[in-house]
This record gives C-alpha cells, sequence and structure tokens, in this order.
C-alpha cells in the first residue's frame, strides 16, 4: 500500500471506508475502498474470493467503476516469520506493510483500488438543489444519466448478477465527461443488504422495491428497476420519490402514490410475509409526480415502478423504450 | 448474486449481444501470455513441470472424483501465474504448493469443498494450512484476483445457440463430446495460443462433424460467419484440434485413470508409427491454411 498517498476519506458507507488517493508512481487519482478480510483454517474465504473476482470481471463495462487492483495487507505482525518460504517464490510482489496493529493472526485487510471518479448522483443532486446557482438538470443530461445506468444495470443483469442497492450515493459521475458508473456492486451482499451499516446508520429504504419490503424472499432483477425508476424520477424532481424512514411508513409513501395494490394488480401480493392490511389508496397521476417530464419519459417510469415484478420493464428492453429516441445512442 | 463459472450469461433470457461481446473482448487477459509458451516450448524444466503438475491434477481427480471444471480452472491459474512469476527451478516443492493452491482456490470459486489434508495424505505433499493459504494469496496478487477466468466453457452455450439445434438431448451430447475435447486439447502444447472462444468452437466443430456429419456445413457456417470469430485462427485450430482428435488417444485420459504423463508417452509413439485419419477440411477461400497442415501431418509421418 505504500504505492498509494491516502489524501481524504470520501465515503463511509455500509462496508468500510472509501479513501481518496493518489497513486505515487503514476500521480493519477483512484478510491481506496477498504474491506476486511477474515481469515480461516481454509484459507481465503470462499465467498470473498467469488465476489471480488466476480467485480473484477463485471468492472470490464464501461458503465461499473473500474477495479484497477486488489491489494491484499496482512493484518498480523508475525507475516514474515511464518511466510520466508513464500517470500522466496515472489520476491517481485509486495505483500504489503504490516501497517495495522491488530494482533489476531487471521485478520487481514483488502483493499479495492478504483478508478476515481469526481462526484456522486447524490452529490451532484445536491448541488443542483442547494448550490450556489441551483437549477433542474437539464432534460438531456437527466436522459443520458438514465441510459447509462441502465446500460450498466442490463450489464449486470446479463450476468445473472443483482445490485440490490441501487442509490444515487451509488453511482458515480465524472460531471466533465457526462459519464455515469455503477459503484458499489456486491461486495458482502451475498444474502440481504443489512439494515444498519457498521457505523449503525441506518441504511436508505427509498429505493427499495415493495416485493423486498414486503418481505418476499425470491426476488429478481425487477428489484433494481425499481430502483432506477425511483433515481429517475429523483433527478427530474431533485428530490426522493418515496422518502421514507421505516419500512412501513415507506410502503406508504409507495401506496400513496401508486395506489394500494391489489390481488388483481399483483397476484400473490396479499400472501407476502409483511404483508398486512393497509389504508385504501386509489392510483394518482404518476406525471403530477414529475411535472416537468415528458410523456415517454413518464411512460417508461410507469414501466419501472409496476408493482408485479414480473410486469416490470427489463433493463434491456428499457434501452429501446421510446423516451431514448432523441438521444444519440451511437456514442455509448 | 450468483454467477455460473461455466456459463457466465445468464442463458435463460435471450444472449445479449453486449455482454457476448465483452467476453470476447476480454477473453485474453485470462490467458496465460506469449513469453509462457515460448518458456514451454523452450525450456525443459517449465515443460515438465507444467506435465507434472497436470498429472498430479488429474491424480487427484481420478481419486477424488472432482469436478473435470474445477481441475480446468486449476491448471488456467497455473499457467496464468507461472506466466508472470518466475519459478525457481531449484525447489522442488513449489509445483506441489502451486497445484494445491490453485486446486484449492479453484475449489472454492465452483463452492466445491476440498479437504485440503485428504488431498495431501494421498499425494505424499506436507504443507501446512498456512503455507497453503499464504500461497493461495500469492496466486491472487498475481492474477490480480481476476479469478472468474473466461475459459472456453464460457462459449460453449453461446455458440450452440448459433447452431440452432431442436433437440436438446442432443445438444447435451455434443456439449459433451466438446468439453472432452476441450479438456484434452489443454495438454496439447500448440494449442494453447488459440484464444478460448477458437478453442471451443474448434471442438464443437469437430465434434459435430463426428455425431452429426450432415449439419456439419451449416453449423461450420455460422461459426465461420459470426463476426468475432478470427476465421484464420479458427481454421488452423481447427485443423489441429482435428488433429489431435484423429489420434484417437483422448479417450484413454477421460475415461479411465491412466495418468496423461502416460498417455502422453502413448500419444507420442503413436504419432511417430500411425498415420493421422483427419477429415479433410476445405476452404475455398484460404489455401495457404491446408498446406500448412499437411505440411503438418506430413511432420508426424
Ligand atoms: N471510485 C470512486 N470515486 C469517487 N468516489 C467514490 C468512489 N467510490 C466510492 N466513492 C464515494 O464513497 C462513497 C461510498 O462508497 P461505496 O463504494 O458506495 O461504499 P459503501 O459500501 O461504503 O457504500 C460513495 O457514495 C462515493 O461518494
Ligand atoms: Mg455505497
Amino acid at each position: 500500500m505504500e504505492k498509494y498517498e491516502k489524501l481524504e476519506k470520501i465515503g463511509e458507507g455500509t462496508y468500510g471506508k472509501v479513501y481518496k488517493a493518489k497513486d505515487k508512481t503514476t500521480g493519477t487519482m483512484v478510491a481506496l475502498k477498504k474491506t476486511r478480510l477474515e481469515m480461516d483454517e481454509e484459507g481465503i474465504p470462499p465467498t470473498a474470493l467469488r465476489e471480488v473476482s466476480l467485480l473484477q470481471l463485471l468492472s470490464q463495462s464501461l458503465y461499473v467503476v473500474r477495479l484497477l487492483t486488489v491489494e491484499h495487507v496482512d493484518a498480523s505482525s508475525d507475516f514474515s516469520s511464518t511466510t520466508s518460504n513464500k517470500e522466496n517464490i515472489h520476491s517481485n510482489t509486495t505483500t504489503g506493510s504490516n501497517n495495522n496493529n491488530n494482533n489476531t493472526k487471521n485478520k487481514s485487510n483488502l483493499y479495492l483500488v478504483f478508478e476515481y471518479l469526481d462526484t456522486d448522483l447524490k452529490k451532484f443532486i445536491d448541488s443542483h438543489r442547494k448550490g450556489p446557482n441551483p437549477g433542474p438538470l437539464s432534460p438531456s443530461l437527466i436522459q443520458s444519466f438514465l441510459f447509462q445506468l441502465c446500460k450498466g444495470v442490463a450489464h449486470c443483469h446479463s450476468h445473472g448478477v443483482l445490485h440490490r442497492d441501487l442509490k444515487p450515493q451509488n453511482l458515480l459521475l465524472d460531471k466533465d465527461k457526462g459519464i455515469l458508473k455503477i459503484a458499489d456492486l456486491g461486495l458482502g451482499r451475498s444474502f440481504t443488504v443489512p439494515l444498519k451499516s457498521y457505523t449503525h446508520e441506518i441504511v436508505t429504504l427509498w429505493y427499495r422495491a415493495p416485493e423486498v419490503l414486503l418481505g418476499s424472499t425470491h426476488y429478481s432483477t425487477a428489484v433494481d428497476i425499481w430502483s432506477v425508476g425511483c433515481i429517475f424520477a429523483e433527478m427530474v424532481r431533485r428530490q426522493a420519490l418515496f422518502p421514507g424512514d421505516s419500512e412501513f411508513q415507506q410502503l406508504l409513501h409507495i401506496f400513496r402514490l401508486l395506489g394500494t395494490p391489489t390481488e388483481q394488480h399483483w397476484p400473490g401480493v396479499t400472501s407476502l410475509r409483511d404483508w398486512h392490511v393497509y389504508p385504501q389508496w386509489e392510483p394518482q397521476l404518476l406525471a403530477r409526480a414529475v411535472p416537468s417530464l415528458g410523456p415517454d419519459g413518464v411512460d417508461l417510469l410507469s414501466k419501472m415502478l409496476k408493482y408485479d415484478p414480473a410486469e416490470r420493464i427489463s433493463a434491456k428492453a428499457a434501452l429501446d423504450h421510446p423516451y431514448f429516441d432523441t438521444l444519440d445512442k451511437s456514442q455509448y | 448474486m450468483d454467477f455460473d463459472l461455466e456459463n457466465p450469461l445468464t442463458s435463460s433470457i435471450e444472449i445479449q449481444s453486449d455482454s457476448i461481446t465483452g467476453l470476447f473482448d476480454s477473453e485474453s487477459d485470462y490467458m496465460p501470455s506469449r513469453s509462457f509458451l515460448q518458456c514451454l516450448e523452450a525450456s525443459a524444466f517449465y515443460h515438465s513441470f507444467r506435465q507434472d503438475a497436470i498429472s498430479t491434477l488429474f491424480h487427484a481427480r481420478s481419486s477424488r472424483n472432482y469436478d473435470h471444471f474445477v481441475l480446468y480452472l486449476a491448471i488456467n491459474y497455473m499457467d496464468r501465474f507461472i506466466s508472470r512469476q518466475e519459478i525457481p527451478q531449484e525447489k522442488p516443492w513449489v509445483p506441489q504448493l502451486l497445484v494445491i493452491a490453485c486446486l484449492s482456490l479453484a475449489a472454492k470459486m465452483k463452492n466445491k469443498h476440498f479437504l485440503i489434508s485428504d488431498f495431501q495424505k494421498e499425494e505424499g505433499f506436507i504443507f501446512d494450512a498456512q503455507t497453503i493459504s499464504r500461497m493461495e494469496l500469492v496466486i491472487l496478487d498475481a492474477l490480480n484476483w481476476r479469478m472468474r477466468s473466461i475459459t472456453p466453457f464460457s462459449f460453449m452455450s453461446f455458440f450452440i445457440s448459433l447452431f440452432e439445434i431442436k433437440d436438446p438431448p442432443l445438444t447435451q451430447i455434443l456439449k459433451d463430446r466438446a468439453a472432452e475435447i476441450v479438456f484434452v486439447a489443454n495438454n496439447e502444447m500448440k494449442l494453447l495460443e488459440f484464444k478460448p472462444s477458437i478453442i471451443v468452437a474448434s471442438a464443437l466443430l469437430v465434434a459435430s462433424h463426428e455425431l452429426f456429419p450432415l449439419q456439419f456445413p451449416s453449423f461450420k457456417c455460422s461459426i465461420f460467419s459470426y463476426e468475432h470469430v478470427n476465421k484464420d485462427k479458427l481454421l488452423q485450430c481447427f485443423n489441429a484440434v482435428q488433429e489431435m482428435v484423429g489420434l484417437e488417444w483422448y479417450q484413454d485420459i477421460t475415461s479411465s485413470s491412466i495418468s496423461p504423463l502416460s498417455v502422453l508417452d502413448r500419444h507420442c509413439r503413436k504419432s511417430k508409427s500411425e498415420t493421422t485419419n483427419t477429415t479433410t477440411f476445405s476452404s475455398a477461400e484460404l489455401p495457404q491454411e491446408r498446406a500448412i497442415k499437411r505440411r503438418r501431418i506430413d511432420g508426424y509421418n
């Protein structure tokens, strides 16, 4: 890790800290994401192995933040004595320094070294709401960001991977080039998205699909599309579409706009694990929630926010929606 | 969140063109380097290092019933590792440690439980768990954690979909035979230079030629007209695979516990004494290829 000079902490999310750093040899900026790697008697845990290498594969897409390298840093101080044999074989690789005082022998850290992007979509939307000169995002920018987002999501889905935590904070932007990339893919997500982060900060529910909120156990790629819909609306509104602060409130936000779901619109909904009896709301006009969005955009949004996951549009199909007809797709 | 290593694209839906293009774009990143191939040819040490390692792995397979794919992956890791890392010739335990760590990593990738202690006992290795995990890390470091290798198997379903076979059992037979050929091709030094997609395309063509000779011309046509396939390379590779299969030594390796070493010995003896019976693969556009092939066959006689 001596190769990098840590500059500042840029994020502190669900799984660890993220630092901005400079590669000392090339001078390029990188983002370092630190995660703990718990070694056991069987060596590298299979989950870590599978997930990091999956990230390596997915990050070859233009629409996924690029993982440049992975650095393993042993936290144990007796590392060098137990592995002298090994040091001979790979005398030209660095295994990192013992810069951590953790005295448990089997604890070590992985640093994922990503390309650095200047901002994320949350900060970008915030700057358009409260910055020195606030104002809406231009319709063509929204269209371009949404297209890139759908591309990235389609890429993940085509590899059988769900993101499960798409939200503006996890979408990184290169403002000058107008590029959007998906970040924060897949580490430690093999089972569920935790409710609380390790810092006990509440993980946002705003982008969570109704089937997840209702305790459905078999969810699919449609959960990501729901999040994409929420993000789309948020770019237009410059504020969240469904800002709930508990799972129950989150559902009520959704139901108030889209109407309380019924068996007719969403077969099986009333038998989901966490289904209760809710107030009966009628669906509102979606266009009213996104007043500046044209009819094609509203149509696409409504297809992303279908209650029945089976009816929700796929990322791939979204790319062919008429909303993108005015976009010059050749540049993507 | 899970992902099938042998079949990286979720083929239940339509095959997604962007993603398949991505596989073709990055397959070379998961291959051993050119210098590694030169080394194998030039250095007896590397050559026998690889042979020993492969025969250890095959031995492990027959006694522990590993799936083929885990072995394939382990060999891929080993080749890529050696491409990046010098192996000290004076330390005979290095190959053993490398093999065991590659096998352990490959098994973890496939979520197959792998009991290191059993394997060690059988193969007479004596590494402690910590040494093996350190070696795993050294390998991960050298390969930059890119362990989801793009292998010939990554392209299998895609190419088969080009064939438009209506009958699922036939597809399976074709797949199994092509997989067999791919495994054997991995032992054939001269086939190591070909990209995974080219290897599997050739294996499928050779397999389909054996199994459904009538459809072969149309399969050939669909693979050759696919944009991401380099036609010259495919033709070269197809001929080499055809030649290899013509020797018919491969069956031993896939059906019995004979070690690849003894099989390879036989292979050499056989190829010196017997005439190969390869199907002529004609291509009007590329007459020079045929000449090359003929020269090669002549060389064997
Ligand atoms: N490559 C990067 N370039 C710039 N900022 C980044 C990068 N990666 C992450 N960040 C910032 O750090 C925050 C947290 O990173 P993330 O990968 O989402 O981790 P977490 O799992 O902690 O949420 C992001 O919301 C973003 O603001
Ligand atoms: Mg995040």
